[in-house]
């Protein structure tokens, strides 16, 4: 049964009694309604460990919605469930040399629903976005029960208002997401990956990382910067370095690892590193993200990757999203919180500064990302009584 | 807060609202004559006609500002207007306030260390792509109409274009806007210099067709000009050949830059036009497909993608030559809808989409509907996205081939939804398609549409009666206080 886990209240529902189609998720947000309780939407439970706050009564597991609905194959489209783990969809997608490429840190056991329902993404954002950008259609129940189906099957689509993009990053707020239509991509011939050993300042050699991406014609599928003691934990030299995975045909690959290597000293590494970087944190770490125009990353990255060294943590950055993402080991205990807020309180940007998980003692202290007047409104009309997820990412006003 | 809607506001604004206006804008700025509004009474889509209560122009910022708190201090009704490019009849002033934005053409700046640019929304896209070029950058949205067409006009369509197969659409480039509210607030959506936190407001802004408000300025990204470009033209005999040959290509995981088709009479309608590029008049269907990125191995990937037109039936697949050779094969392209206006007065437009392994038999059906109706179907579309565009010319004054076409629209929208695909792929819903919306969404999604715009547009004033039909935003469900915004 379900683990306790900070933040989250036990729940004690039989898998018999959960809902398997949007309708009866609808017939449950409606009972939730007319009895004046709240749900916490729950799918593989591998998010719940964000630390958010969240003061439901009872769980809305959606984890029996789980299953490809239909997968188009030759159009690069596939319909799934909302609580089947990314790690099937790779499976499936993989036998027709096709992939998902969102591949967020974290575990592959997490739900698409999860990942589109936070806006979760990895190092493959650089070349193919974020979940915003390969969601194609969705299904979701709304707070007041009624099944809303927003976009289509098809990769390119204008009709009515986008209401797709709304779920996106709503964290159910808005409604429980039950099937989502994602973009897929070929996975390239050739997948290589290179480390370049950042020498001299690493401001400067940020810099000059992020001039070449911006200049080359060689886009990379992904390129992120890794503290030393990031490298070490990925089994790389224990330096600063900028992983760069490079997709296509052999003479483009060929053609651009000779461009990249005009940055530095290179060190070929298994594709497999992608894999170890994205499910190599602890659950219930504090991850911080900072955003900056990607010319002026090198300072955020220098002071970031210094205070999160000294507290024991690591730091890599999505160059072409102008994005460092902090990560700081917790352990549990007062004392453990206070250092961790000391940690993260040093850790600022000019551009954003985006809580990912956190402690969950330690989330009082962060403002709301949704209680702008337009936002509040928002949700007071797809869930006027607040019955999904409340709290979760701003109080009712 | 905005006062009431004034309930009958007719065709008769009041004197008082074109005074109060000209003195934000100058009195050569609002036009009220009807036959200055005539000019005004049609977007790019010929066969409506809509004439504007009067219409407005303001040249600043300032001046737009003041012209929309004006109109909702008033309770006034008003439609958005970049260029009258659009396709679907979403930029028609019937009876209301136009008011045109294309006098802020302001770029207001383009940092090409972090390829962006922030753009006023009168911007033409295609003069913000040449202002960016000696920076080796370029804005990749590229509609056909691209040098009238506003930057402001493609957020609100999320418009797309042919390059946007590989690229993105709209929605993919903008980082940032700055909307002005139809109640005259101003906020900041998205984040232009960092990541967005919250909920995605600016992914629900772009695309909503000027109902949830006026993007004052706009913040996108720009991408590098590739360093090499192959442009291939190959001819089939066949529609269903040629169609055969976009599924083998997408297939391959090759993603052009784009891939166009043109069927015969098309083809036709360009080469006797001044838009002529040399297309084989007597190809049942060609295909225009781009190759772009670094020029290493790309010499394969275009090599491979000939293989598969030759290996569909191809006739013959023949290469640009030099830059001048590849405008001009673009030209025909891009012009192709122009050169139907020798046709017929009239042109019906769709803009369907349907899953791209599907376009042999939804071809096929379309072709067979036409046949039905007696109606000629002109052919010119994104097929690497699956987007077609079906257009039908006619002429409007003939009552008989009007009715004759109408059916036809219907017909073919119903065999491109059947095939699991959706009515517009890029030139929204505006006025033409609304009645097909109904096919496709649901009575909760339509409603949940309509409500996410009174949280816009708590009184409907802007853009009214488009996207949604009227009838679709009901009290959506019960509790209706919870849709107003709070003061």
């Amino acid at each position: 049964m379900a683990r306790r886990t900070v933040g989250a209240p036990a729940f004690g529902v039989t898998v018999a009694s959960l809902p398997d189609s949007a309708e009866a998720v609808a017939a449950r947000v409606r009972d939730a309604r007319a009895n004046r309780a709240s749900l916490r939407i729950t799918g593989a439970r591998q998010w719940l460990d964000a630390g958010r706050p969240c003061d439901a009564v009872d769980e809305l597991s959606l984890a029996a919605l789980r299953g490809v609905t239909e997968y188009e194959r030759g159009d690069f489209t596939i319909t799934v469930r909302a609580a089947t783990p990314l790690a099937e969809i790779d499976a499936v997608t993989a036998r027709e040399g096709q992939w998902l490429a969102l591949q967020p840190f974290g575990s592959t056991d997490g739900t698409i629903g999860a990942t589109i329902a936070t806006a979760s993404w990895g190092p493959l954002a650089s070349a193919y976005g974020t979940p915003r950008d390969q969601l194609l259609g969705c299904e979701v129940v709304t707070g007041v029960g009624e099944v809303v189906r927003a976009g289509g099957r098809v990769v390119k689509n204008v009709a009515g208002f986008d209401l797709s993009r709304l779920m996106t990053g709503a964290w159910g707020t808005l409604g429980a997401i039950t099937e989502v239509t994602m973009r897929l991509r070929a996975r390239p011939e050739v997948d290589r990956t290179l480390a370049i050993v950042a020498e001299g300042g690493a401001d400067a050699f940020c810099a000059a990382a992020w001039r070449w991406l911006r200049a080359s014609p060689y886009a990379p599928l992904a390129a992120e910067l890794c503290t030393a003691s990031l490298a070490t934990r990925l089994g790389l030299e224990g330096r600063t370095l900028l992983l760069v995975r490079l997709g296509g045909n052999e003479a483009f690959v060929r053609a651009a690892e000779e461009s990249v290597a005009t940055l530095g000293t290179t060190l070929n590494v298994e594709t497999d590193v992608w894999t170890r970087l994205r499910t190599l944190e602890p659950r219930g770490s504090a991850v911080i993200r900072l955003g900056a125009l990607p010319s002026e990353l090198g300072s955020v990255w220098s002071a970031a990757s210094t205070v999160v060294e000294r507290g024991g943590g690591w730091a890599h950055a999505t160059l072409e999203r102008g994005v460092v993402r902090c990560v700081v080991p917790t352990s549990d205990g007062a004392e453990a919180s206070e250092r961790v807020r000391g940690i993260i309180d040093q850790l600022d940007a000019p551009g954003s500064r985006i809580v990912e998980r956190l402690p969950a003692p330690l989330w009082a202290s962060i403002a709301s990302s949704a209680g702008d007047p337009l936002s509040s409104a928002v949700r007071r009309t797809f869930d006027p009584d607040g019955v999904l997820n409340p709290g979760i990412l701003a109080p009712l006003s | 807060m905005t006062a009431p809607p004034v309930p009958a506001l007719g065709g008769s604004h009041d004197e008082g609202l074109a005074r109060a206006l000209a003195a934000i804008v100058g009195e050569r700025r609002v036009l009220e004559r009807p036959g200055e509004l005539r000019a005004y009474e049609s977007d790019g889509l010929p066969g409506y006609q809509r004439r504007p209560s009067l219409a407005v122009f303001p040249g600043t910022r300032e001046e737009t500002v003041a012209v929309v708190r004006l109109l909702a201090e008033r309770g006034v009704r008003y439609v958005p207007r970049g260029a009258g490019t659009g396709l679907s009849g979403g930029a028609l002033a019937d009876d209301v306030v136009l008011l045109g934005l294309h006098r802020l053409t302001r770029i207001i700046s383009i940092d090409a260390d972090n390829a962006r640019a922030v753009v006023e929304p009168g911007v033409v896209n295609s003069t913000l792509s040449r202002a960016t070029a000696p920076f080796g950058l370029q804005y990749a949205p590229d509609p056909s109409s691209q040098t009238a067409c506003t930057i402001g006009g493609n957020v609100a369509e999320n418009a797309g274009g042919p390059h946007c197969l590989k690229y993105g659409v709209t929605l993919n480039h903008v980082l940032a806007v700055t909307a002005l509210l139809p109640s005259g607030e101003i906020v900041e959506l998205g984040n232009a210099a960092g990541e967005a936190e919250g909920y995605d407001l600016l992914g629900a802004f772009i695309g909503s067709e000027g109902c949830f408000g006026i993007a004052l300025d706009v913040t996108v990204r720009l991408v590098r000009t590739p360093q090499a470009v192959h442009t291939l033209l190959a001819d089939f005999s066949s529609v269903t050949a040629a169609a055969e040959a976009v599924s083998a290509i997408i297939a391959s995981g090759i993603v052009p830059a784009a891939l166009e088709m043109m069927d015969a009479a098309t083809i036709q309608a360009v080469e006797a036009s001044i838009y002529a590029a040399g297309y084989p008049t007597d190809a049942a269907a060609i295909l225009l497909i781009e190759i772009d990125g670094a020029a290493a191995g790309l010499g394969e990937d275009a090599a491979r993608v000939a293989r598969f037109c030759t290996e569909a039936g191809a006739r013959a697949v023949r290469a640009a030559t030099d830059p001048a050779d590849r405008a001009r094969l673009w030209q025909g392209r891009k012009k192709a809808f122009g050169a139907m206006g020798r046709l017929a007065p009239h042109l019906a437009i769709q803009d369907a989409v349907v899953p791209r392994t599907r376009l042999p038999q939804v071809l096929a059906e379309i072709a067979a509907i036409g046949r039905k109706h007696g109606v000629q179907v002109c052919n010119v579309f994104h097929a690497g996205d699956g987007n077609l565009h079906p257009n039908l010319p006619y002429d409007g004054s003939d009552p008989v081939q009007s009715a004759h076409v109408h059916h036809a629209m219907k017909e073919i929208m119903q065999a491109c939804i059947d095939a699991g695909g959706t009515i517009t792929g890029e030139h929204g819903i505006g006025l033409d398609k609304l009645p097909y919306m109904e096919r496709l969404f649901s009575d909760e999604t339509l409603g949940a549409m309509c409500a996410l715009r009174t949280v816009f547009d708590p009184d409907r004033r802007s853009n009214p009666g488009k996207v949604v039909p009227v009838h679709s935003c009901r009290e959506w469900h019960g509790a209706p206080s919870a849709r107003r915004r709070s003061a």
